[in-house]
């Protein structure tokens, strides 16, 4: 099932209940209850005292509590009915979802049922995690990205007079989580585009919306075309011309090579946030999208393709960044198929890693078109100390020398702190076609 | 507010039925050192039972770094509350304080009732369950068990058939008899 996606103002909508999934026989671990324990003391001790004392009224003692253990262990089932589902399987971050519990017990038995949700790290309950009643619904969130595991949820049946305590546990299926796309409503255009039919306005003339001037009539001319106010001014037929619309190709090339700042926005967290609402303002313009993950000198990638079917493709290829090092193809062997050429790449990346730097001085000289994302909003910690003020004003010059290094080369380098929109920092790219010198 | 007065009442209750079986064990005083120490741990046993009680709902962090020692005199005293079972200790220190006592079968009886009594209530307050539905449910039994009490302290009074020590056991295992045919052939 696709997550819901969030809409344009960041607003995420409530998760829609669901059935619980397929009813499955579980075993039930029953036990004394505390309070049965306590019962079966007083009554040992009473008989006990009774026979070291030989006084009869002790064993009277152990009467009523006896009366009640006897009388309670009836009809415990060791099997149970119980029902498990999550609303969704995939679900956004700080996206509100559930998992429904549900137990079916016997018929002719009463119990009094207590559920308890225990999440795993990583997953924030939004909800009571413990509910009395035959069914409960327990509402989570997961705060950052990745494949997390749900946690687990324990069922706790008492028998009528709360003897006899039922025990049944089992583990929760795991959820993805997918970066909260940034807020992007706007696009990088190329100047130059491929030949295929899309909704950007080319430079070339043809068949699309927008008006780019009148020339004069020539025979196979529309007649819907004609411009008759131009026509009667200047007394020879005139007709409006058009731009073409053409798509592009867009790549998304996300560095995972450095994850610095501190969780929930850092690096990686505003990479993969920015590049999956770049692909989603992308696909809503028909563009075709790819993504190419960089790791520690390897690469995973995604080829570009149309649809949005494809956001979530691009976002669970970017969740493979979760899994740390990965052996993949090599960053300069990338196929055409996930490079294509001509295409406009879109590098999100703190600049950390020489080596990635290094890859995209070369990706440059290669004739793409690139435009870089800089989602690093950390420094190092300000000291005292001569050496440590020195470090840090030699690694802020690197910074600054590695970006000046990416302009002069022709690569527009902006900065996003992962709060505004990526419209703002993309917006001196996006009023106008990017041209690229090749 | 109504909530927190329901939540209160079993805790309370357990409380006074708790002291009401010490102080009606506890009297007349005995002053030899066995009844002064099995006096001394049934009032810490009470005690501490209650305070369990009243601090059932006080978390624990999941996570013990870097705490005061205050922090963690507090956390290591609620794990010790929690840990060991109180009204057990509570239950058999009475039961051998009125050992210690010369034989008084009535007031035996008496000291049963309210030893069933605080296990119930300390039981409703830690769990929760409503009191009238679970005591409506118990009613007969609990009434069978009183009936049994009365019974041993019946077998008490009677007088013993011959002196020695195995007449009184013979009552005991009358008294012992009468109890688990009453838990075998009573229903549910």
């Amino acid at each position: 099932m696709p997550p819901v996606v969030p809409n344009e103002s960041g607003r995420l909508p409530e998760v829609s209940a669901a059935p619980a999934g397929q009813a499955r026989e579980a075993e039930v671990r029953w036990r004394a209850s505390r309070h049965a324990r306590r019962l079966l003391t007083l009554a040992l001790a009473g008989l006990l005292f009774a026979t070291l004392t030989r006084r009869p009224e002790l064993a009277g003692l152990a009467a009523p509590a006896l009366l009640l253990l006897g009388a309670g262990h009836r009809g415990l089932p060791s099997r149970l009915g119980v029902r498990a589902g999550l609303t969704a399987s995939r679900l956004y971050e700080q996206e509100l979802a559930a998992v429904d519990v549900a137990a079916e017990t016997p018929a002719d038995t009463q119990f009094d049922t207590r559920w308890t949700f225990q999440p795993e790290k990583g997953v924030e309950p939004a909800s009571a995690t413990a509910v009395s009643g035959a069914a409960a619904r327990f509402t989570f969130t997961v705060p950052r990205w990745g494949r997390r595991p749900l946690g687990s949820v324990s069922l706790v049946l008492h028998d009528q007079w709360r003897l006899a305590e039922g025990r049944v546990s089992f583990r929760l299926p795991g959820v993805d989580c997918y970066p909260h796309p940034a807020v992007q409503r706007t696009r990088v255009i190329l100047s130059r585009l491929p030949n295929r039919l899309g909704e950007h306005p080319a430079r070339v003339a043809g068949e699309g919306t927008e008006f780019t001037g009148v020339r004069e009539y020539v025979p196979g001319d529309r007649q819907r075309a004609i411009n008759w106010p131009a026509t009667t001014r200047r007394g020879r037929l005139q007709v409006n011309t058009f731009a073409a619309e053409r798509s592009q190709d867009v790549v998304l090339l996300v560095d995972a090579t450095s994850d610095v700042g501190p969780p929930g926005s850092s690096a990686l967290d505003l990479g993969l946030r920015a590049a999956a609402g770049a692909a989603r303002a992308h696909l809503a313009a028909r563009d075709r999208v790819g993504v190419i993950t960089y790791q520690w000198g390897s690469a995973r990638w995604l080829a570009p393709s149309l649809g949005r079917r494809q956001v979530y493709k691009i976002i669970d290829a970017m969740l493979e960044a979760d899994a740390g090092w990965a052996r993949g193809a090599a960053f300069g062997r990338l196929p055409r198929a996930a490079l294509p050429p001509g295409a406009l790449v879109v590098a999100f990346s703190p600049l950390l890693d020489q080596r990635f730097v290094e890859a995209l001085r070369d990706m440059r000289e290669r004739g793409f078109a690139l435009i870089v994302v800089d989602v690093l909003n950390t420094e190092p910690p300000a000291r005292y100390a001569f050496a440590d003020v020195m470090a840090r004003r030699i690694w802020l010059m690197e910074q600054q020398a590695i970006r000046f290094s990416l302009r002069e080369l022709g690569v527009p380098v902006v900065h996003w702190d992962g709060v505004t929109p990526l419209d703002l920092p993309l917006a001196p790219y996006t009023r106008r076609p990017l041209v690229v010198r090749r | 507010m109504r909530a927190g007065v329901f939540a209160a009442a079993p805790r309370l209750a357990a409380l006074l039925l708790g002291a009401a079986c010490v102080g009606w064990t506890a009297t007349p005083l005995l002053h030899s050192g066995l009844a002064g120490m099995a006096l001394a741990v049934s009032i810490v046993a009470v005690t501490a039972g209650a305070l369990r009680l009243a601090l059932l709902e006080v978390p624990e962090p999941e996570h013990d770094y870097f705490r005061s020692a205050p922090v963690r005199a507090w956390l290591v005293f609620l794990g010790v509350l929690r840990l060991l079972p109180w009204e057990e200790i509570a239950v058999v220190a009475l039961i051998w304080l009125e050992v210690l006592h010369p034989a008084r079968p009535w007031h035996t009886a008496a000291l049963g009732a309210g030893l069933v009594a605080y296990l119930l209530a300390t039981h409703i307050a830690e769990s929760g369950a409503a009191p009238g539905r679970l005591l409506r449910r118990q009613a007969k039994v609990l009434l069978a068990g009183a009936c049994l009490l009365a019974v041993g302290a019946g077998f008490a009074m009677l007088p013993a058939t011959g002196a020695g020590a195995g007449s009184a056991l013979l009552r005991v295992l009358a008294a012992v008899a009468v109890v688990a045919a009453a838990a075998l052939v009573l229903p549910a």
